[in-house]
């Protein structure tokens, strides 16, 4: 850590986190990121020396126990961990005088992100990917993801060296079935979107199926409006066309733009079954 | 009505509570104030009856490391945090919890062409938190240079702020510029939107093309889209139609849409050169 930060400041950096909302806080070596040009840290800020990561947001005990779909389906938010990211960037300019950048939550174009916050996750010790996809925390698994590049040289944290996944009974499951819960779920040769296997106790994704989980992970947002828009353009009939636009899909696809920053996604259905993304606490 | 000894206290106890909610500066203006300066239908206590002060918060623009980012779309999707709104409320409740009086936050989006309730512009002149500049008259605080303005609008009668005994534009180095080569840096490089000239080191006359201005730099949102959508509404070559829909400059038109807070504008040049409170952006 360099001279110019006062000893601690990690550490003093990490309870802001903490005290703004987030759950878990890490920092990456900004060297570290394995990215094509255009995509590390250094092409966003020149001179970055870290990226703060904080982690949280995640759907609550309750969120999971829910019995109707609509609840996560409109109410998953990752909005929190973003104000938190902001803070953290604003904190370090004024405390510690050192450039800091909010990694914006929008894609550069396409679904390509400016940093992709999972790695960022990865390298800063606060989560592993799954067999399922997301990065997963292995205390609180499934959390939302908000990243802080910044010129100042804090003490980094390291990978973790064990992962979240597979958890203890998706190995015994695998043993026994020759599958897990979210390959069981969503299997790609059953029309679903993940493949893969426990490799000595490993989790080994040997596909994933992007685009159709795009599809049904966003089935209202931007591309649900574009796709009736379209439909309602090429419909010659009028009656049908005043249906298009009044109907449930493209009412629900309107409240999904405006709620943006609400409304993340539509499916959840690999991480609601898995043990390891949610704690499976027994509240009253 | 409070002694001028408990007004102090009053007043400052105030601010705090909206500086502790985030907001960079709080000022305090009459809403008599407003009574010459803006048409009827526009001021505070058509707004709210009885209104006797407007408080002001004013918030932090991007971080300096956002600035930096050489890639410019980053400042295109995350302007900045909105945490002057937060302030404002904080302040609302404060005023109606521990002194009973009314307090509403001032509208400031535009209800009919660019035209809001309220003007944030002039409520800030009158708090003596910043003046107009010629940089597309953006109000600048002589500390920070940009920053974002939300207003309350309450019955509590406050004692105001005075306001600036400066304006904060001109600053000495732009004075000296067009002293010695006939411009300034917000002029020299937004010569299509921005015109001004000067006279012994202040303003003498200053005027924008709005029209021009509001189309560039706000290349995304509500005006792209709907450019959009009418040509896409007009096409009559489904394939065309299709292209535009699925394009990428709709698709970020939709999606500014939903992030519309974040994506405030696309155009900050007037701004990135200016230099008054540059000494904020420069970190380490």
């Amino acid at each position: 850590m360099s001279d110019d930060l006062p000893p601690g400041a990690a550490a003093v950096l990490k309870s802001a986190a903490f005290k703004a909302g987030a759950v878990v806080c890490g920092i990456a070596d900004a060297a570290a990121f394995d990215a094509p040009a255009g995509q590390r840290p250094a092409d966003l800020l020149p001179g970055a020396r870290s990226v703060v990561v904080v982690g949280g947001a995640q759907p609550r005990v309750g969120d999971w126990a829910a019995t109707s779909r609509a609840v996560l389906e409109t109410m998953g938010t990752t909005e929190r961990i973003q104000s938190v990211g902001r803070r953290l960037a604003q904190l370090i300019e004024s405390e510690y005088g050192y450039y800091a950048l909010f990694v914006p939550p929008g894609t550069v174009s396409g679904d390509r992100p400016f940093l992709s916050l999972m790695r960022a996750a990865e390298l800063a010790g606060v989560g592993t990917r799954s067999l399922a996809g997301p990065v997963l925390n292995r205390e609180h698994g499934f959390l939302y993801w908000s990243a802080v590049i910044t010129t100042a040289p804090f003490e980094t944290d390291q990978p973790e060296v064990e992962s979240a996944c597979p958890a203890e009974p998706c190995r015994e499951m695998w043993a026994r079935q020759g599958t897990t819960p979210c390959l069981e779920v969503c299997p790609a040769s059953r029309g679903g979107c993940l493949e893969g296997r426990l490799e000595n106790g490993r989790a080994v994704r040997t596909f994933y199926d992007a685009p159709r989980c795009h599809t049904r992970v966003h089935t209202h947002w931007i591309g649900g409006f574009q796709k009736v828009l379209e439909e309602t353009l090429n419909e010659p009939d009028k009656d049908k066309r005043k249906m298009l636009l009044y109907g449930d899909f493209f009412t629900r696809t309107l409240w999904a733009v405006t709620y943006s920053s609400t409304n993340i996604a539509q499916c959840f259905e690999c991480m609601r079954v898995c043990p390891a993304a949610h704690p499976r606490k027994e509240l009253r | 009505m409070a002694t001028p000894k408990e007004a102090a206290t009053l007043e400052a106890t105030i601010k705090a509570v909206g500086l502790a909610a985030g907001a960079r500066v709080v000022g305090i203006a009459s809403a008599d104030a407003f009574r010459d300066r803006v048409p009827e239908g526009f001021r505070p206590d058509e707004i709210l009856p009885g209104a006797r002060s407007v408080v002001v918060a004013g918030g932090d623009g991007p971080t300096a490391g956002a600035w930096r980012c050489p890639d410019h779309r980053v400042m295109e999707i995350t302007g900045y945090d909105l945490r002057e709104n937060v302030a404002v409320h904080a302040m609302c409740d404060h005023i109606e919890r521990a002194h009973g009086h009314h307090a509403i936050q001032a509208p400031s989006l535009p209800v009919h062409g660019h035209a809001p309730p309220m003007s944030m512009m002039l409520a800030a002149e009158l708090a003596g938190l910043g003046s107009r500049s010629l940089a597309a008259h953006i109000i600048l605080n002589p500390e920070y240079g940009l920053l974002y303005y939300a207003a309350l609008i309450t019955t509590l009668p406050l004692v105001p702020d005075p306001p600036l005994d400066r304006p904060a534009c001109l600053h000495p180095g732009c004075a000296a510029m067009y002293k010695r080569i006939g411009t300034t840096p917000c002029l020299r490089v937004c010569p299509a939107c921005l015109s001004g000239t000067v006279k012994d080191g202040v303003i003498e006359t200053s005027t924008y093309d709005r029209e021009r201005c509001h189309s560039r730099a706000q290349t995304y949102g509500i005006g792209s889209f709907q450019k959009a959508l009418y040509e896409i509404v007009n096409e009559d070559d489904p394939d065309r139609r299709r292209t535009m829909i699925y394009g990428d400059f709709f698709t970020k038109s939709v999606e500014a849409l939903g992030f519309y807070r974040d994506s405030i504008a696309q155009c900050f040049e007037c701004m990135r050169v200016c230099p008054v409170g540059r000494k904020h952006r420069k970190l380490r």
